[in-house]
Protein backbone atom coordinates (compact mmCIF):
# COMPACT_ATOMS: atom_id res chain seq x y z
CA UNK A 1 0.00 0.00 0.00
CA UNK A 2 1.27 3.64 -0.82
CA UNK A 3 1.13 5.68 1.79
CA UNK A 4 0.53 9.56 0.85
CA UNK A 5 3.43 11.64 1.70
CA UNK A 6 1.92 13.98 4.68
CA UNK A 7 4.58 16.55 6.45
CA UNK A 8 2.71 15.64 9.73
CA UNK A 9 3.67 11.58 9.54
CA UNK A 10 6.87 10.69 11.61
CA UNK A 11 6.55 7.51 10.90
CA UNK A 12 3.37 4.74 10.23
CA UNK A 13 2.90 2.73 13.36
CA UNK A 14 0.73 0.39 11.20
CA UNK A 15 -0.53 -0.12 7.49
CA UNK A 16 -4.01 -0.58 6.36
CA UNK A 17 -3.26 -4.47 5.90
CA UNK A 18 -2.62 -4.58 9.42
CA UNK A 19 -5.44 -2.63 10.99
CA UNK A 20 -7.86 -4.35 8.80
CA UNK A 21 -6.09 -7.75 9.58
CA UNK A 22 -6.52 -6.96 13.53
CA UNK A 23 -10.09 -5.87 13.11
CA UNK A 24 -10.88 -9.30 11.85
CA UNK A 25 -9.61 -10.73 14.61
CA UNK A 26 -10.67 -8.52 16.75
CA UNK A 27 -14.32 -8.75 15.37
CA UNK A 28 -13.94 -12.92 15.50
CA UNK A 29 -13.56 -13.04 19.42
CA UNK A 30 -16.13 -10.60 19.75
CA UNK A 31 -18.69 -12.84 17.80
CA UNK A 32 -17.79 -15.46 19.66
CA UNK A 33 -18.81 -13.73 23.04
CA UNK A 34 -21.71 -12.60 21.90
CA UNK A 35 -23.05 -15.50 19.94
CA UNK A 36 -26.11 -16.06 21.94
CA UNK A 37 -26.20 -12.75 23.12
CA UNK A 38 -28.24 -9.15 22.28
CA UNK A 39 -25.25 -7.17 21.54
CA UNK A 40 -25.49 -3.53 20.52
CA UNK A 41 -22.14 -1.41 19.81
CA UNK A 42 -21.90 2.32 21.30
CA UNK A 43 -19.49 4.42 19.61
CA UNK A 44 -18.64 7.80 21.23
CA UNK A 45 -18.68 10.69 18.67
CA UNK A 46 -16.44 11.08 16.59
CA UNK A 47 -13.41 9.63 16.69
CA UNK A 48 -14.23 5.79 17.02
CA UNK A 49 -17.00 6.15 13.97
CA UNK A 50 -14.23 5.05 11.69
CA UNK A 51 -13.60 1.68 14.21
CA UNK A 52 -16.84 0.96 14.83
CA UNK A 53 -17.63 0.58 11.15
CA UNK A 54 -14.92 -1.12 10.17
CA UNK A 55 -15.65 -3.45 13.20
CA UNK A 56 -19.38 -4.06 12.47
CA UNK A 57 -19.13 -5.11 9.00
CA UNK A 58 -16.23 -8.08 10.19
CA UNK A 59 -18.80 -9.14 12.83
CA UNK A 60 -20.99 -12.73 11.93
CA UNK A 61 -23.66 -12.32 14.49
CA UNK A 62 -26.37 -9.28 14.18
CA UNK A 63 -25.63 -6.04 15.67
CA UNK A 64 -27.38 -2.98 16.77
CA UNK A 65 -25.31 -0.14 16.91
CA UNK A 66 -26.11 3.76 18.39
CA UNK A 67 -23.54 6.85 19.22
CA UNK A 68 -23.31 9.21 22.22
CA UNK A 69 -20.84 12.05 22.29
CA UNK A 70 -20.15 14.08 25.52
CA UNK A 71 -19.45 17.52 26.47
CA UNK A 72 -15.64 18.82 25.81
CA UNK A 73 -13.69 20.43 28.41
CA UNK A 74 -12.28 23.58 28.06
CA UNK A 75 -10.15 25.23 30.61
CA UNK A 76 -10.67 29.02 28.93
CA UNK A 77 -13.60 29.47 31.79
CA UNK A 78 -12.39 29.59 35.59
CA UNK A 79 -15.12 26.85 36.67
CA UNK A 80 -15.00 24.68 34.02
CA UNK A 81 -18.08 22.29 35.13
CA UNK A 82 -18.21 18.72 34.60
CA UNK A 83 -18.46 16.31 32.09
CA UNK A 84 -21.94 15.63 30.69
CA UNK A 85 -23.70 13.46 27.72
CA UNK A 86 -24.21 16.42 24.86
CA UNK A 87 -25.67 13.43 22.81
CA UNK A 88 -27.22 11.01 24.05
CA UNK A 89 -28.45 7.54 22.63
CA UNK A 90 -30.98 7.12 20.39
CA UNK A 91 -32.82 3.98 22.31
CA UNK A 92 -32.83 2.38 25.84
CA UNK A 93 -30.21 -0.11 26.78
CA UNK A 94 -31.97 -2.02 29.01
CA UNK A 95 -31.59 -5.47 28.84
CA UNK A 96 -29.06 -5.73 26.08
CA UNK A 97 -25.02 -6.66 25.68
CA UNK A 98 -23.30 -3.19 25.89
CA UNK A 99 -19.92 -3.01 23.86
CA UNK A 100 -18.51 0.79 24.20
CA UNK A 101 -16.53 1.22 20.91
CA UNK A 102 -13.65 3.70 21.54
CA UNK A 103 -10.99 4.51 19.15
CA UNK A 104 -8.13 4.90 21.98
CA UNK A 105 -7.84 4.58 25.83
CA UNK A 106 -5.43 6.84 27.35
CA UNK A 107 -6.17 8.35 30.84
CA UNK A 108 -9.20 6.36 30.87
CA UNK A 109 -11.21 8.90 31.97
CA UNK A 110 -13.39 9.21 29.22
CA UNK A 111 -14.43 5.26 29.24
CA UNK A 112 -15.07 5.08 33.53
CA UNK A 113 -17.22 7.96 32.88
CA UNK A 114 -19.32 6.34 30.44
CA UNK A 115 -18.82 3.17 31.81
CA UNK A 116 -20.31 4.18 35.01
CA UNK A 117 -23.18 6.13 33.27
CA UNK A 118 -24.76 3.08 31.33
CA UNK A 119 -24.02 0.46 33.58
CA UNK A 120 -26.67 2.96 35.45
CA UNK A 121 -29.18 2.22 32.53
CA UNK A 122 -29.80 -1.39 33.28
CA UNK A 123 -28.03 -3.11 30.16
CA UNK A 124 -27.64 -6.58 30.71
CA UNK A 125 -23.82 -6.86 30.43
CA UNK A 126 -21.27 -4.46 29.46
CA UNK A 127 -18.29 -4.37 28.17
CA UNK A 128 -15.25 -1.96 26.53
CA UNK A 129 -13.50 -2.13 23.09
CA UNK A 130 -10.86 -0.35 22.19
CA UNK A 131 -8.78 0.40 18.72
CA UNK A 132 -5.57 1.76 20.43
CA UNK A 133 -4.68 1.46 24.20
CA UNK A 134 -2.14 3.09 25.92
CA UNK A 135 -1.17 2.26 29.01
CA UNK A 136 1.42 4.34 29.78
CA UNK A 137 -0.91 7.18 30.19
CA UNK A 138 -3.59 5.77 32.13
CA UNK A 139 -4.44 7.06 35.37
CA UNK A 140 -7.83 5.58 36.03
CA UNK A 141 -7.57 1.66 36.34
CA UNK A 142 -9.81 0.18 33.20
CA UNK A 143 -10.97 -3.26 32.05
CA UNK A 144 -10.78 -3.53 28.66
CA UNK A 145 -12.19 -6.36 27.38
CA UNK A 146 -11.24 -6.28 23.44
CA UNK A 147 -8.32 -4.32 21.60
CA UNK A 148 -6.30 -4.04 18.39
CA UNK A 149 -3.04 -2.50 19.66
CA UNK A 150 -1.45 -1.55 22.48
CA UNK A 151 0.53 1.56 21.12
CA UNK A 152 3.38 3.43 22.84
CA UNK A 153 3.72 7.24 24.18
CA UNK A 154 3.64 8.67 21.07
CA UNK A 155 0.53 11.04 19.68
CA UNK A 156 -1.48 8.67 17.10
CA UNK A 157 -3.46 9.93 13.96
CA UNK A 158 -5.35 8.18 11.57
CA UNK A 159 -8.27 5.47 11.43
CA UNK A 160 -10.62 8.17 13.39
CA UNK A 161 -7.64 9.42 15.29
CA UNK A 162 -7.44 13.29 14.80
CA UNK A 163 -4.70 15.97 15.00
CA UNK A 164 -6.86 19.48 15.14
CA UNK A 165 -9.63 17.60 13.30
CA UNK A 166 -7.65 16.97 10.74
CA UNK A 167 -6.06 13.26 9.79
CA UNK A 168 -9.43 11.18 10.73
CA UNK A 169 -9.80 9.44 7.61
CA UNK A 170 -6.33 7.95 7.34
CA UNK A 171 -6.56 4.22 6.75
CA UNK A 172 -3.53 3.55 8.30
CA UNK A 173 -1.92 4.73 11.43
CA UNK A 174 0.80 6.71 11.95
CA UNK A 175 3.01 8.65 14.42
CA UNK A 176 2.56 12.54 14.15
CA UNK A 177 5.47 13.95 13.44
CA UNK A 178 6.68 16.37 16.82
CA UNK A 179 7.00 19.55 16.79
CA UNK B 1 -18.13 33.35 57.03
CA UNK B 2 -20.46 31.31 54.31
CA UNK B 3 -20.94 27.97 55.23
CA UNK B 4 -22.85 25.02 53.07
CA UNK B 5 -23.40 21.77 54.86
CA UNK B 6 -24.30 18.81 52.63
CA UNK B 7 -25.06 15.56 54.43
CA UNK B 8 -27.14 12.57 53.05
CA UNK B 9 -28.01 8.90 53.26
CA UNK B 10 -25.14 6.11 52.53
CA UNK B 11 -25.05 5.37 49.07
CA UNK B 12 -26.19 8.87 47.65
CA UNK B 13 -23.03 10.53 46.29
CA UNK B 14 -22.90 13.14 49.11
CA UNK B 15 -19.63 13.57 49.05
CA UNK B 16 -19.54 13.64 44.88
CA UNK B 17 -22.38 16.61 45.43
CA UNK B 18 -20.18 18.60 48.18
CA UNK B 19 -17.19 18.32 45.96
CA UNK B 20 -18.93 19.40 43.24
CA UNK B 21 -20.87 22.26 44.82
CA UNK B 22 -17.59 23.47 46.56
CA UNK B 23 -15.82 23.53 42.95
CA UNK B 24 -19.22 25.73 41.39
CA UNK B 25 -18.95 27.95 44.66
CA UNK B 26 -15.38 28.71 44.46
CA UNK B 27 -15.38 27.01 48.09
CA UNK B 28 -13.23 24.88 49.83
CA UNK B 29 -14.31 21.53 50.19
CA UNK B 30 -13.84 19.35 53.89
CA UNK B 31 -15.03 15.82 53.65
CA UNK B 32 -15.41 13.28 56.42
CA UNK B 33 -11.46 12.04 55.57
CA UNK B 34 -10.24 15.04 55.46
CA UNK B 35 -12.03 16.88 58.76
CA UNK B 36 -10.74 13.29 60.71
CA UNK B 37 -7.21 14.30 59.88
CA UNK B 38 -7.48 17.49 61.21
CA UNK B 39 -9.22 16.84 64.22
CA UNK B 40 -6.59 14.31 64.77
CA UNK B 41 -3.82 16.85 64.58
CA UNK B 42 -5.23 19.50 66.64
CA UNK B 43 -6.91 17.08 69.09
CA UNK B 44 -3.66 14.10 69.38
CA UNK B 45 -4.04 11.06 67.33
CA UNK B 46 -6.94 9.66 69.83
CA UNK B 47 -9.98 11.08 68.99
CA UNK B 48 -13.06 9.56 69.69
CA UNK B 49 -14.72 9.79 66.72
CA UNK B 50 -18.55 8.86 67.62
CA UNK B 51 -18.18 10.71 70.92
CA UNK B 52 -20.23 13.56 72.48
CA UNK B 53 -17.77 16.16 72.47
CA UNK B 54 -17.02 15.43 68.19
CA UNK B 55 -19.60 18.43 67.49
CA UNK B 56 -17.97 20.74 69.62
CA UNK B 57 -14.19 19.56 68.41
CA UNK B 58 -15.45 20.30 64.36
CA UNK B 59 -17.14 23.80 65.27
CA UNK B 60 -13.47 24.50 66.84
CA UNK B 61 -11.51 23.44 63.54
CA UNK B 62 -14.12 24.98 61.41
CA UNK B 63 -14.62 28.15 62.81
CA UNK B 64 -11.05 28.84 62.52
CA UNK B 65 -11.12 27.65 58.96
CA UNK B 66 -14.06 29.93 58.09
CA UNK B 67 -12.16 32.90 59.05
CA UNK B 68 -9.67 32.57 55.95
CA UNK B 69 -12.57 30.67 53.27
CA UNK B 70 -16.25 29.52 52.79
CA UNK B 71 -16.58 26.24 53.30
CA UNK B 72 -18.62 22.89 52.11
CA UNK B 73 -18.88 21.03 54.92
CA UNK B 74 -19.51 17.29 53.20
CA UNK B 75 -19.88 15.53 56.59
CA UNK B 76 -22.78 13.87 57.66
CA UNK B 77 -24.38 15.75 60.73
CA UNK B 78 -22.79 19.05 59.86
CA UNK B 79 -25.70 20.88 59.85
CA UNK B 80 -25.65 20.66 64.02
CA UNK B 81 -22.67 22.06 64.31
CA UNK B 82 -23.30 25.00 62.61
CA UNK B 83 -26.88 25.52 64.27
CA UNK B 84 -27.71 29.29 64.35
CA UNK B 85 -24.94 30.48 62.52
CA UNK B 86 -25.61 33.17 59.44
CA UNK B 87 -25.12 32.34 55.76
CA UNK B 88 -25.82 29.19 56.31
CA UNK B 89 -27.36 26.50 54.13
CA UNK B 90 -27.75 23.04 55.50
CA UNK B 91 -28.68 20.41 52.47
CA UNK B 92 -29.67 17.08 52.85
CA UNK B 93 -29.55 14.23 50.02
CA UNK B 94 -31.98 11.33 49.84
CA UNK B 95 -32.81 8.65 47.83
CA UNK B 96 -34.73 5.30 47.93
CA UNK B 97 -33.04 1.94 48.80
CA UNK B 98 -32.87 0.53 44.87
CA UNK B 99 -31.09 3.60 44.08
CA UNK B 100 -28.64 3.50 46.68
CA UNK B 101 -28.26 0.12 46.29
CA UNK B 102 -27.65 0.48 42.84
CA UNK B 103 -24.95 3.18 43.72
CA UNK B 104 -23.18 0.74 45.39
CA UNK B 105 -23.13 -1.69 42.94
CA UNK B 106 -21.32 0.86 40.69
CA UNK B 107 -19.29 2.75 42.83
CA UNK B 108 -17.89 -0.44 44.96
CA UNK B 109 -17.76 -3.16 42.22
CA UNK B 110 -20.54 -4.93 44.29
CA UNK B 111 -23.13 -7.80 42.60
CA UNK B 112 -27.05 -6.65 43.97
CA UNK B 113 -26.76 -9.09 47.23
CA UNK B 114 -23.42 -7.27 48.56
CA UNK B 115 -24.45 -4.18 47.76
CA UNK B 116 -27.60 -4.55 49.88
CA UNK B 117 -25.83 -5.72 52.72
CA UNK B 118 -23.63 -3.10 52.50
CA UNK B 119 -26.46 -0.72 52.56
CA UNK B 120 -27.89 -1.96 55.28
CA UNK B 121 -24.30 -1.86 57.84
CA UNK B 122 -23.88 1.61 56.15
CA UNK B 123 -27.21 2.90 57.45
CA UNK B 124 -26.77 1.33 60.76
CA UNK B 125 -23.42 2.84 61.31
CA UNK B 126 -24.37 6.31 60.21
CA UNK B 127 -27.56 5.84 62.89
CA UNK B 128 -25.22 4.61 65.58
CA UNK B 129 -23.20 7.52 65.12
CA UNK B 130 -25.62 10.09 64.64
CA UNK B 131 -26.78 8.88 68.25
CA UNK B 132 -23.30 9.42 69.55
CA UNK B 133 -22.96 12.39 68.36
CA UNK B 134 -26.20 14.78 68.52
CA UNK B 135 -28.66 12.17 70.56
CA UNK B 136 -30.62 10.68 68.11
CA UNK B 137 -29.91 8.21 65.34
CA UNK B 138 -32.29 10.14 62.18
CA UNK B 139 -31.72 13.70 60.77
CA UNK B 140 -34.74 15.86 61.59
CA UNK B 141 -36.16 17.31 58.40
CA UNK B 142 -36.54 20.80 60.11
CA UNK B 143 -32.92 20.83 60.02
CA UNK B 144 -32.72 21.23 56.12
CA UNK B 145 -33.02 24.22 53.89
CA UNK B 146 -32.72 22.14 50.74
CA UNK B 147 -33.70 18.78 50.26
CA UNK B 148 -32.42 16.65 46.88
CA UNK B 149 -33.68 13.39 46.02
CA UNK B 150 -30.77 11.64 44.29
CA UNK B 151 -33.11 9.32 42.25
CA UNK B 152 -33.99 11.58 40.15
CA UNK B 153 -31.45 14.44 40.09
CA UNK B 154 -27.62 13.87 39.00
CA UNK B 155 -24.85 14.65 41.16
CA UNK B 156 -23.60 17.72 39.00
CA UNK B 157 -27.76 18.74 38.85
CA UNK B 158 -28.00 18.87 42.56
CA UNK B 159 -24.33 21.15 42.72
CA UNK B 160 -26.13 23.37 40.19
CA UNK B 161 -29.18 23.94 42.54
CA UNK B 162 -27.21 24.03 45.47
CA UNK B 163 -24.70 26.96 44.02
CA UNK B 164 -28.45 28.86 43.02
CA UNK B 165 -29.64 28.10 46.69
CA UNK B 166 -26.66 29.62 48.11
CA UNK B 167 -26.57 32.70 45.68
CA UNK B 168 -30.42 33.29 46.61
CA UNK B 169 -29.60 33.63 50.24
CA UNK B 170 -27.17 35.69 49.82
CA UNK B 171 -24.16 33.13 50.92
CA UNK B 172 -21.76 34.85 48.60
CA UNK B 173 -21.71 38.19 49.84
CA UNK B 174 -20.46 37.33 53.13
CA UNK B 175 -17.33 38.35 54.38
CA UNK B 176 -15.30 35.85 56.26
CA UNK B 177 -15.67 35.34 60.24
CA UNK B 178 -13.94 37.79 61.90
CA UNK B 179 -11.49 36.96 64.29
CA UNK B 180 -12.90 38.72 66.83
CA UNK B 181 -16.20 36.98 66.66
CA UNK B 182 -14.42 33.30 66.31
CA UNK B 183 -12.16 33.60 69.26
CA UNK B 184 -15.32 34.65 71.37
CA UNK B 185 -16.59 31.50 69.83
CA UNK B 186 -13.32 29.84 70.60
CA UNK B 187 -13.83 30.91 74.30
CA UNK B 188 -16.73 29.19 74.45
CA UNK B 189 -16.40 26.10 72.97
CA UNK B 190 -12.96 25.05 74.61
CA UNK B 191 -14.35 25.93 78.06
CA UNK B 192 -17.08 23.07 77.08
CA UNK B 193 -14.41 20.66 76.25
CA UNK B 194 -11.93 21.34 79.40
CA UNK B 195 -15.13 20.04 81.54
CA UNK B 196 -14.26 16.85 79.48
CA UNK B 197 -10.80 17.38 79.96
CA UNK B 198 -9.92 17.70 76.22
CA UNK B 199 -7.35 20.19 75.35
CA UNK B 200 -6.27 20.89 71.74
CA UNK B 201 -2.96 18.99 71.07
CA UNK B 202 -1.62 21.17 67.81
CA UNK B 203 -3.58 23.91 65.54
CA UNK B 204 -4.72 21.90 62.34
CA UNK B 205 -4.51 24.46 59.51
CA UNK B 206 -5.69 23.68 56.04
CA UNK B 207 -3.53 24.91 53.52
CA UNK B 208 -5.00 26.54 50.72
CA UNK B 209 -4.42 24.85 47.22
CA UNK B 210 -1.59 27.12 45.36
CA UNK B 211 0.23 25.20 42.32
CA UNK B 212 3.30 25.88 41.37
CA UNK B 213 2.68 25.83 37.94
CA UNK B 214 -0.08 26.49 35.35
CA UNK B 215 -0.04 23.24 34.02
CA UNK B 216 -0.79 21.90 37.27
CA UNK B 217 -4.00 23.74 37.97
CA UNK B 218 -5.08 22.76 34.25
CA UNK B 219 -4.53 18.72 35.45
CA UNK B 220 -6.76 19.46 38.43
CA UNK B 221 -9.34 21.26 36.32
CA UNK B 222 -9.57 18.01 33.87
CA UNK B 223 -10.15 16.31 36.84
CA UNK B 224 -12.57 18.25 38.08
CA UNK B 225 -14.36 17.86 35.15
CA UNK B 226 -13.73 14.02 34.66
CA UNK B 227 -15.25 14.43 38.82
CA UNK B 228 -12.35 12.08 39.67
CA UNK B 229 -11.21 13.00 43.48
CA UNK B 230 -7.88 14.64 43.81
CA UNK B 231 -5.36 15.73 46.48
CA UNK B 232 -2.77 18.48 46.14
CA UNK B 233 1.03 17.64 46.87
CA UNK B 234 -0.54 15.85 50.42
CA UNK B 235 2.52 13.50 51.18
CA UNK B 236 6.41 13.79 50.82
CA UNK B 237 8.69 10.66 50.85
CA UNK B 238 12.11 10.77 52.30
CA UNK B 239 14.23 9.38 49.95
CA UNK B 240 17.93 10.13 51.01
CA UNK B 241 19.58 10.26 54.47
CA UNK B 242 22.65 11.32 56.56
CA UNK B 243 24.85 9.32 58.55
CA UNK B 244 22.28 10.07 61.38
CA UNK B 245 19.41 9.25 60.08
CA UNK B 246 18.43 12.66 59.20
CA UNK B 247 16.38 13.03 56.06
CA UNK B 248 18.39 15.27 53.62
CA UNK B 249 16.43 14.82 50.60
CA UNK B 250 12.70 14.29 49.76
CA UNK B 251 9.94 13.90 47.07
CA UNK B 252 6.76 15.16 46.74
CA UNK B 253 4.45 14.00 43.85
CA UNK B 254 1.90 16.36 42.48
CA UNK B 255 -1.07 14.99 42.69
CA UNK B 256 -2.51 11.88 44.65
CA UNK B 257 -6.03 9.97 43.12
CA UNK B 258 -6.93 8.03 46.30
CA UNK B 259 -9.96 6.20 44.17
CA UNK B 260 -7.02 5.05 42.12
CA UNK B 261 -4.49 4.81 44.91
CA UNK B 262 -1.96 6.70 42.34
CA UNK B 263 0.24 9.43 42.49
CA UNK B 264 1.05 11.55 40.03
CA UNK B 265 4.03 14.16 38.87
CA UNK B 266 3.98 16.58 36.13
CA UNK B 267 7.16 17.86 35.00
CA UNK B 268 6.72 20.41 32.33
CA UNK B 269 10.72 20.55 31.65
CA UNK B 270 12.33 19.74 28.88
CA UNK B 271 13.10 16.26 28.53
CA UNK B 272 17.09 16.62 28.58
CA UNK B 273 16.39 18.31 31.84
CA UNK B 274 14.52 16.32 33.64
CA UNK B 275 17.37 13.80 34.58
CA UNK B 276 17.51 14.67 38.24
CA UNK B 277 13.78 14.35 38.99
CA UNK B 278 13.66 10.69 37.33
CA UNK B 279 16.69 10.00 39.75
CA UNK B 280 14.29 11.16 42.74
CA UNK B 281 11.30 8.73 41.09
CA UNK B 282 13.43 5.80 40.49
CA UNK B 283 14.62 6.32 44.17
CA UNK B 284 11.12 6.79 45.13
CA UNK B 285 10.05 3.59 43.55
CA UNK B 286 12.84 1.87 44.76
CA UNK B 287 12.16 2.26 48.65
CA UNK B 288 8.46 2.94 48.83
CA UNK B 289 7.73 -0.42 45.86
CA UNK B 290 4.06 -0.13 47.03
CA UNK B 291 3.56 3.45 46.04
CA UNK B 292 1.91 3.51 42.77
CA UNK B 293 2.69 7.41 40.58
CA UNK B 294 2.71 7.95 37.33
CA UNK B 295 4.85 10.62 35.42
CA UNK B 296 3.40 13.12 33.03
CA UNK B 297 6.35 14.60 31.12
CA UNK B 298 6.52 17.88 28.51
CA UNK B 299 5.13 15.78 25.78
CA UNK B 300 2.40 13.81 27.48
CA UNK B 301 0.92 17.17 28.92
CA UNK B 302 1.17 18.42 25.37
CA UNK B 303 -0.69 15.81 24.10
CA UNK B 304 -3.28 16.26 26.85
CA UNK B 305 -3.48 20.10 25.76
CA UNK B 306 -4.00 18.95 22.01
CA UNK B 307 -6.54 16.09 22.88
CA UNK B 308 -8.22 18.05 24.99
CA UNK B 309 -7.88 21.34 23.33
CA UNK B 310 -6.93 22.86 26.56
CA UNK B 311 -5.77 26.50 26.57
CA UNK B 312 -4.05 29.19 27.69
CA UNK B 313 -0.61 26.70 26.87
CA UNK B 314 1.33 25.53 29.79
CA UNK B 315 4.93 26.90 29.61
CA UNK B 316 7.81 24.97 30.38
CA UNK B 317 9.32 25.33 33.59
CA UNK B 318 13.15 26.72 33.39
Amino acid sequence: MKVPALPVIDRVLFTEEQVQRRIREVAGEISDRYRDGNLKMIGVLKGSVFFLTALARELTIPVKVDFLSISPFSNHTRAPGVVRISKDLDESIEGEDVLLVEDIVDTGFTARYLLQTLAGRGPNSIALCTMLDRPARRIVPLKIDFKCFEIPDRFIIGCGLDYKQLYRNLNFLAVLKPD
Amino acid sequence: MAVVTVSGQPGCRTGEVARLAAQRLGFTHLGAERLDALLAEEFGPVVERAARTWPDMAASILLRLATTQHLVVGVDGAEEVFRGFPALLRVRVVAPANRRTGNLMLDDGLNRVEARRALAERDRESAALRKARFGRSTAAPESFDLVLNAATIDSAHMAELIAQAAGQQGLLEHGFLSPAAEAQLQFQIRLRLARHGIQPHGRAALPKVQFGHPSEEIFANLLDFYRIPWEYEPRSFPIAWDENGNVIESFTPDFYLPESNLYVELTTMKQSLVTRKNRKIRLLREIYPHVNIQVFYQKDIMDLVMKYGLAPQAQPQP
